[in-house]
Order: C-alpha cells, then sequence, then structure tokens
C-alpha cells in the first residue's frame, strides 16, 4: 500500500508562489479562496532579517479530526492517506472547517461544498503524476513520493534531513512535513 | 489585501454565525421547557388541575415543538447547500456528535409534538381547527396506557437534546472556549433556566388559569437554584481554561473590548444576577407580582441567549 507524502524545505522555498498559480489552474479553485498558500513571514531586528515561507494547506492527517466530525461521511480518507471530500455528500455544515486544526479548508464559493487540497488526486495523482505545485517549484523546495517505497526520493529525504510535523502535539500524524528554515539572519 | 500570496479571508470567516447561536438557544430552550413541564405534571396535585401548574404542562407542551422545530429550520438554512440536508438523514457517521445530534433530534421531534397531542387533546377534540388531528388523537388514546413511559422517554431525550449541543462544540479542539467539558452541562442548566422562563411568560399569556401564588414561586425558586448552579459552571469553565493551558484565551475572552462586556454585561449581570436579585427583593416573602415575574423571566431568557451567542462567536472570533 503507497503512503503519500509532501516534504516542504523551507530553506530551498523563495516564496514564488509559483505552487499556489500551478494549483489555482490545475484544479480551478475559484477565486477567493485558496487550497494552498505560501506565507512570508519576516522576523528579527534590521540588518539581522529572516523570512520564512511557511506553507498553508492541507496536511493530510492520519487522524483526520475533518472526518471524524463530518456528519455524512463526505469528508472521507483515501487507503494511500489522501483526504478527500465528496462534493455530493456533504451538506456544508462547515463543522470540518472548524475541527481543522490546521485551516486547511474552505467554502467553494460556487459549489458550496467544502474545498482543500486533494495532492491533485483525482486530476493527476490517479494517472501517475506528481501534484501540479510539485511538478512546477522551481528550486525542487516540494519534494513528493510514496513514503512506504525505501527508494523513492522522499523517503531518502525523511531519512536525511530532520524533517518536522506541524502541531505535532495534536497527534493528528500529518503527512505533510517541513524542513525549518535555518537561513537568514536571526535564528531562533 | 496586499499579501503576495492573496487574500486571507478565507482564514478568518465565521463558519458558524447567529443562526447558530439562535439555534443552540432554541434546542436548550425546548429541551429545557419539555423537562419543565414534565416535572411539573409529576409533581402536580390532582385537585389542581386548572392553575397555573396546569398552564405551565401546556405552555412547555407547545413551546417544545415550536421552538425546536424553528431551531432545525434555522440550522437547514444556515447550511451552504441547504437542499442537501436530506444526506443528514441518510448517511450517518457515528463518531460525528452532529450525527448523533441528528439522532436524537430525530427521535426527540416527534415525540415532542406526541406530547403536545395528548396534553391537548381536549382542544383537538373542541376545535374545528384542529379536526385534521382527531384520528391521530384516537390512534394514541389507544396507548393511554404507555402515556407514562412516552413521558420517561422524552424527558431522557430531552436531556440528550439539551446536553448533544455542548458535545458538538466540545468535539471542535482547536477552539478552547468550546473544547471543554463543561460546556454540556452549562447549556443543560441555562436551557433548563430558559424552559422554566419561557413556560412561565407563555402560561401566564396564554394559559392563566387561575394564578396560583405558592406554584409560581415553587417555579421562581427552580429558576433560582438553576441560575445559581450556573454561575460555579461559568467559574469551572474559565478556572478550566487558565489551568489547562489556555491562560491566554480565557485572558482575552473576558477582557476583550467587545466580547468581554458582552460577557460581564449580558451573560453576567442581565442573565445571572438582575434575576438573582429580583429574586432577593421583589418576590421576598411571597410578594408576588406579575410584573416582576415577567421582568425575571425575559432577563433569563435575554441572558441565555446572550451566553450561546457569546460562546459561538467569542469561540471562533479570539
Amino acid at each position: 500500500m503507497k503512503k503519500y507524502v509532501m516534504v516542504h524545505d523551507e530553506n530551498l522555498c523563495i516564496g514564488c508562489q509559483g505552487c499556489s498559480v500551478a494549483c489555482r489552474n490545475e484544479n480551478n479553485v475559484p477565486d477567493g479562496v485558496y487550497r494552498l498558500q505560501v506565507h512570508m513571514k519576516m522576523s528579527g531586528t534590521f540588518p539581522r532579517l529572516k523570512t520564512d515561507f511557511i506553507r498553508q494547506s492541507c496536511v493530510m492527517c492520519e487522524e483526520s479530526p475533518c472526518v471524524t466530525v463530518c456528519p455524512t461521511g463526505a469528508s472521507f480518507k483515501t487507503d494511500n492517506g489522501i483526504t478527500l471530500v465528496d462534493e455530493r455528500l456533504c451538506v456544508s455544515c462547515k463543522y470540518c472547517l472548524l475541527a481543522c486544526p490546521y485551516d486547511a479548508r474552505f467554502v467553494d464559493p460556487i459549489t458550496k461544498a467544502i474545498g482543500k487540497c486533494t495532492f491533485c488526486f483525482q486530476n493527476r495523482l490517479s494517472a501517475g503524476k506528481e501534484p501540479a505545485c510539485v511538478t512546477v517549484c522551481p528550486t525542487d523546495a516540494l519534494v513528493f513520493g510514496d513514503v512506504n517505497d525505501e527508494n523513492s526520493e522522499v523517503s531518502k529525504l525523511i531519512a536525511k534531513k530532520n524533517v518536522e510535523y506541524p502541531k505535532a502535539h495534536l497527534n493528528t500524524k500529518p503527512s505533510l512535513g517541513f524542513i525549518k528554515n535555518t537561513k537568514g539572519g536571526r535564528y531562533e | 489585501m496586499n499579501n503576495m500570496w492573496g487574500s486571507m479571508a478565507q482564514y478568518d470567516a465565521i463558519y458558524w454565525p447567529w443562526p447558530i447561536a439562535v439555534y443552540l438557544f432554541l434546542a436548550g430552550l425546548s429541551a429545557g421547557s419539555i423537562m419543565v413541564s414534565l416535572i411539573v405534571k409529576w409533581n402536580k396535585h390532582p385537585d389542581n388541575t386548572n392553575s397555573i401548574w396546569d398552564a405551565m404542562v401546556r405552555a412547555g407542551a407547545v413551546i417544545g415543538p415550536v421552538a425546536i422545530c424553528v431551531g432545525l429550520l434555522l440550522l437547514i438554512i444556515d447550511l451552504g447547500k441547504p437542499l442537501s440536508f436530506y444526506w443528514l438523514l441518510i448517511t450517518y457517521n457515528i463518531k460525528s456528535v452532529m450525527s448523533i445530534g441528528v439522532l436524537c433530534l430525530l427521535l426527540y421531534t416527534p415525540f415532542t409534538f406526541l406530547f403536545a397531542m395528548m396534553i391537548f387533546e381536549k382542544e383537538i377534540e373542541q376545535y374545528k381547527a384542529l379536526a385534521v388531528l382527531r384520528p391521530l388523537t384516537k390512534a394514541i388514546r389507544s396507548f393511554a396506557h404507555i402515556a407514562k413511559d412516552i413521558e420517561y422517554i422524552l424527558f431522557v431525550l430531552a436531556i440528550c437534546v439539551g446536553m448533544y449541543t455542548g458535545f458538538l462544540l466540545g468535539a471542535i479542539e482547536k477552539i478552547p472556549l468550546w473544547n471543554t467539558p463543561i460546556l454540556p452541562i452549562l447549556f443543560l442548566v441555562s436551557g433548563f433556566s430558559s424552559g422554566i422562563a419561557a413556560n412561565i411568560l407563555i402560561g401566564m399569556a396564554f394559559f392563566k388559569g387561575s394564578l396560583n401564588k405558592e406554584s409560581i414561586k415553587y417555579l421562581l425558586v427552580l429558576d433560582l437554584r438553576a441560575i445559581m448552579f450556573e454561575i460555579p459552571l461559568l467559574i469551572i469553565l474559565f478556572l478550566g481554561l487558565y489551568l489547562g493551558g489556555s491562560s491566554e484565551f480565557a485572558t482575552t475572552a473576558l477582557t476583550d473590548s467587545l466580547y468581554g462586556k458582552v460577557f460581564w454585561i449580558g451573560v453576567v449581570l442581565v442573565g445571572l444576577f438582575v434575576p438573582i436579585i429580583i429574586a432577593a427583593t421583589a418576590l421576598k416573602n411571597h410578594a408576588y407580582k406579575p410584573l416582576f415575574i415577567v421582568i425575571n423571566s425575559l432577563v433569563v431568557l435575554v441572558g441565555v441567549v446572550i451566553l450561546r451567542y457569546y460562546v459561538v462567536y467569542a469561540g471562533q472570533v479570539l
């Protein structure tokens, strides 16, 4: 069984928003809402400044609060660990939006169903292609693959580098990891 | 919004707005009214049928079904896809408090109507406008020997409805104000208190009968007890936040320029202290005055609405 994992290396990210644009383009994300954003956070005092680029999207928890609270089962997990929304079953009660600790969900202004990152499951992954954001990243800051396959790029990266998972204390076991930024004028 | 990454609107929208707060109030009110109505009915003396007791029972039988139906309507309207609401009735996720709530409501709502028809059996026979219901009351009559059991079931269901709303919010771990074990009991108690207030108001307005000083005092004392019970619950709620690692949130929730005022003025002053002051002064020594009772009931109701509003909004905004 494959288990898809994505790692965002914040040292390589340059905040170009190419991933975000690719995501919107690939998935026809309506105006005003985002499946994926890369936030820029500046810290320190001049001239010792540091800029972090932080990916904001679904982290594909193994223990997803959004799936637990969903009353109709519209929020569900695939066998390979991807959390998806069945738009037909979704009544848009927004319970999952409130339950998600990562603020990764939104109300689609057109369908009124709940929208989120899908790792491009329907349109790319099922055809054997990587998610759109991964393919366009100019610095290869995004690495995606099957963590159960020892030879995959993502497995090698996880073995080599210190990958952190957001809000680990919540025990939701995310499948989106981060390599924290160590560059810039001030370390925290 | 000038961020290079685009609009942040989706992250700070209020996803459960006022209809949810009002629903939480109405569900508590419905459950509370039914519980009060049943308690009064069980304690009623047979020689006392045309008194305020009777009015309380009848008021509860009206408020119960009406409040829950209005509440459910609000709930459906608030859905992003209101016309798809039937999926909530077809598909269930037993791990979801919302699904459990739907199941409770699915049983509770028809039982409130059943209760209303049991209480208003005579009226249905009497008035032409209600003639359509006559075959139904006849059918119900044939089950008269289990009427008491139906009342017990209804009482348990009312407790479920009164509490599940607290669990519904409690399941959201992200929001400290909601994610507390006190919320279900706080909602049940405040719902009970609003039920007493509403039953007194509706009972006095529509089913007067002969107003009995003694009996209305009994209800006001019951209400006072519920309110007295709410105070420690609120203290425990915030104490829990302070000690449970959300002290920053608790401080904000109590001192915020808007929500802090809503809490202290709306919930504490209007909802708790004014009724206590009225009970301690105006209604002391059996000095039964309708005006004070009406005021007392109104402030209790307003306080309970504000409590729900405060919990729903402060939880999401702060």
